[in-house]
């Protein structure tokens, strides 16, 4: 990953909070946006680089905890590290169990929210890696024919050639070439390969920001 | 009286129907008190007035031993006598006898306080029986009797003149006579010769009768009719029911008194639930207050400080580091004197709400105030054993001032008071409240029998946030200084040769309200 590309947003209704925060975090290379409220975080334009976030519990209007599950529930999985004058342990529990990177109190240490920045970033950068592997085998596999698709699908099942020849009607030849295109179009170097691709198109999510 | 006597019917020898008295005994009739006459037949001893007795005798001898005692005793006791005597005995054997007995006969006879006759003249009508005129007999004497000023009439009649062809006729008569005689100042002992009596005759005697006295082994003595001894059971019967009664009710009264006792307990114990629940409410409130306030304090604090702590510690990041940019250092450490400055402000804004934004001023009685308090934490004394006192000066001014607030000072200074004391190791767990009259108002004092207050921390109790206590948050003292400042009065301790000893100022006029 690469911290210039990557940016820490902050989200506190105090002015002050949120402009030492920025100065702490562009002093170690990272880039900040901060705002005032969750509405105006979720107004922003924001690019698509890695990201986490960094919330105050106690907001006007939506309140922190309020905001990570609508952000869960609106699939925008930013990594959130938590900031409240006065944490209590429930409250922490909730966050963390919703996927929180960090729970801290106010006043925190400054190590502790930079530690806390790389943990989500480094979360967040791992995601958009994995997503963008997934974009990209699901771009392949879309360049798959129909017919091709069909004998991938029978190929990661275990299945013989001669056996996917008789099920569609064809020559065992026929399936051999289906079989080399798409797992030249797959850029599968072996059958293995092949076989952990359309897994992980399987289980992953179709689509993440 | 004559005119009403001449209503009766005349006489006939066949009589069975009791109308024939009517009249008689209407006119007998007189309140019968309750005092009991003595007969002087020691074997019969007292009886009331309406005692219809008899006896069944042999000789002479049976009449005169039961008689002449008889009307002995209703002289002495000024009673009318009337003997009806018959055979064997005649009026001079009587008088004789009588004479014998009585020291002052003769003074009696001459006063006619005594009549002796005799029974078949007196029963008699020509050669019938005239029961009318007998009991129009009685009936008159009983009155006259009265009206002499006599206590009543005596009476013995006598039956042996007695044909038996009259038998059934006597034997009404004597059953009117037992029926009626209860309502008259009268005794009526009636002798029968034994000698010659069927069995049929004795029965009716007995029936017709209240009691019999009856010779036996040599002695007298008293033979209870059936009638009688019914009655008697009859009134031993209502007086076991009415005994029954009366130990029903007092067992239903002892019920519901058992009731009522069980509900004076439940109610007591409501009542003392009740108070344990205003308790725990006051102290819920207290914890949410404190909770609700010690939160707004973290949050509104903690802001600023936050951005000191990160723009600090930006300061030293940078001061460290190659790249020094005094610039952003410099507007660094601005905005940490701006933030520190900030946090300053939101403590004075915070006791400034406590103390001024809320006050509602009323007239106080602070004696009522510190019962109230004593009642509200009545649970926390008694769990933790503390006895409490109060010395109340009972001519304090009112003053004005916010309840909630002073309660909340009294509340907490007894409940600092309450832990001091159980913090004590040894001797009493007590605490004084004092109210008295002082110059320009009163003054309250809350003295603990605990260990006191270290002359060190004397002056930084009243500080925010300085505790003793392991899970205090060392606001009580403060806000309650605070408050009663705002009150123009003033929160101190006072050293005190046991435990600690809070007082606190109240001025009775508005004067020293800032």
């Amino acid at each position: 990953m690469s911290a210039t590309e990557s940016i820490v947003f902050v989200v506190d209704d105090d002015p002050s909070v949120r402009r030492a925060i920025k100065r702490l975090v562009e002093s170690v290379g990272l880039q900040v946006a901060h705002f005032g409220s969750a509405q105006e975080f979720l107004r922003s334009e924001r690019a698509a680089a890695t990201s986490c976030l960094v919330l105050d519990v106690r907001l006007p209007g939506i309140g922190g905890l309020d905001f990570q599950r609508e952000l869960a529930a609106a699939n925008i999985r930013v990594p959130v590290i938590f900031i409240t004058a006065h944490g209590d342990i429930p409250m922490t529990v909730r966050a963390m169990k919703a996927g929180a990177v960090e729970f801290l109190t106010k006043p925190f240490r400054d190590q502790d929210l930079l530690d806390a920045i790389h943990i989500a970033l480094e979360r967040d950068h791992t995601r958009r890696q994995r997503e963008a592997e997934i974009a990209t085998l699901r771009e392949r596999f879309e360049s798959l024919s129909a017919r091709e698709r069909e004998v991938v699908a029978m190929v990661v099942s275990g299945r013989l050639n001669k056996q996917i020849a008789a099920e569609i009607g064809t020559t065992e030849n026929t399936v051999k070439v289906h079989r080399s295109r798409a797992m030249e179009k797959m850029q599968a170097e072996s059958l293995a390969d092949l076989v952990k691709m359309v897994e992980r198109l399987e289980t992953l999510p179709e689509k993440a920001s | 009286m004559s005119t009403r006597l001449t209503t009766v019917e005349p006489r006939t020898h066949q009589w069975h129907h009791m109308s024939r008295f009517e009249g008689v005994i209407a006119m007998a009739t007189q309140p019968v008190g309750p005092q009991l006459r003595k007969t002087g037949i020691g074997v019969v001893g007292d009886v009331p007035w309406g005692t219809h007795f008899f006896m069944f005798y042999e000789t002479k001898e049976d009449l005169l031993d039961t008689l002449v005692p008889y009307f002995k005793a209703g002289l002495e006791a000024g009673e009318l006598c009337l003997w009806a005597v018959s055979d064997p005995l005649t009026v001079e054997d009587a008088r004789d006898a009588l004479r014998k007995a009585v020291p002052e006969f003769d003074r009696h006879l001459a006063h006619r306080s005594i009549e002796i006759v005799r029974g078949r003249q007196f029963y008699l009508s020509g050669n019938h029986p005239d029961l009318g005129r007998v009991m129009r007999t009685w009936a008159e004497k009983t009155d006259s009797a009265l009206a002499r000023g006599y206590a009543g009439l005596r009476v013995s009649g006598s039956t042996a003149w007695l044909e038996r062809k009259y038998w059934n006729a006597f034997s009404d008569y004597e059953d009117e006579v037992n029926k009626f005689i209860s309502s008259w100042r009268m005794t009526v002992l009636c002798t029968y010769p034994m000698a010659g009596s069927t069995a049929a005759e004795i029965l009716d005697v007995t029936r017709t009768h209240q009691f019999a006295i009856a010779r036996r082994n040599g002695g007298w003595e008293v033979v209870e009719t059936s009638e009688l001894k019914r009655a008697k059971s009859e009134i031993k019967r209502l007086n076991d029911e009415l005994e029954r009664r009366v130990v029903d009710r007092t067992r239903q009264l002892a019920d519901v008194n058992e009731e009522m006792k069980r509900e004076i307990i439940e109610r007591q114990r409501a009542e003392e639930a009740l108070q344990e629940a205003q308790a725990d409410l006051a102290r819920v409130r207290r914890a949410l207050d404190m909770g609700e306030l010690v939160a707004t304090i973290a949050h509104e604090v903690n802001q600023p400080l936050t951005a000191i702590v990160t723009n600090g510690n930006f300061c030293l990041r940078r001061l460290e580091s190659a790249t020094r940019n005094l610039n952003e250092v410099k507007a660094a450490i601005t905005e940490i004197v701006s933030d520190g400055s900030r946090a300053s402000a939101v403590i004075s804004r915070i006791r400034g709400l406590l103390t001024k934004g809320t006050l509602n001023r009323t007239e106080l009685d602070i004696n009522q105030m510190i019962q109230y308090a004593t009642v509200l934490l009545r649970n926390e004394l008694t769990a933790n054993r503390v006895s409490l006192r109060t010395e109340l000066a009972c001519d304090l001014p009112r003053v004005p001032g916010d309840q909630v607030q002073l309660q909340q000072v009294l509340i907490n200074l007894i409940i600092n008071a309450i832990e001091a004391t159980s913090r004590s190791t040894h001797g009493m767990r007590e605490i004084l409240i004092r109210s008295a009259k002082n110059p320009d108002g009163l003054l309250v004092q809350v003295q603990d029998s605990g260990p006191g207050i270290e002359a060190e921390l004397a002056n930084r109790i009243f500080e925010p946030f300085f505790t003793t206590k392991a899970k205090g948050i060392g606001m009580g003292l403060s806000i309650s200084h605070s408050i009663i400042e705002s009150h123009g009065g003033h929160l101190r301790t006072v050293p005190s040769s046991t435990g600690a000893l809070f007082e606190f100022t109240l001025p009775a006029d508005d004067a020293g309200v800032s």
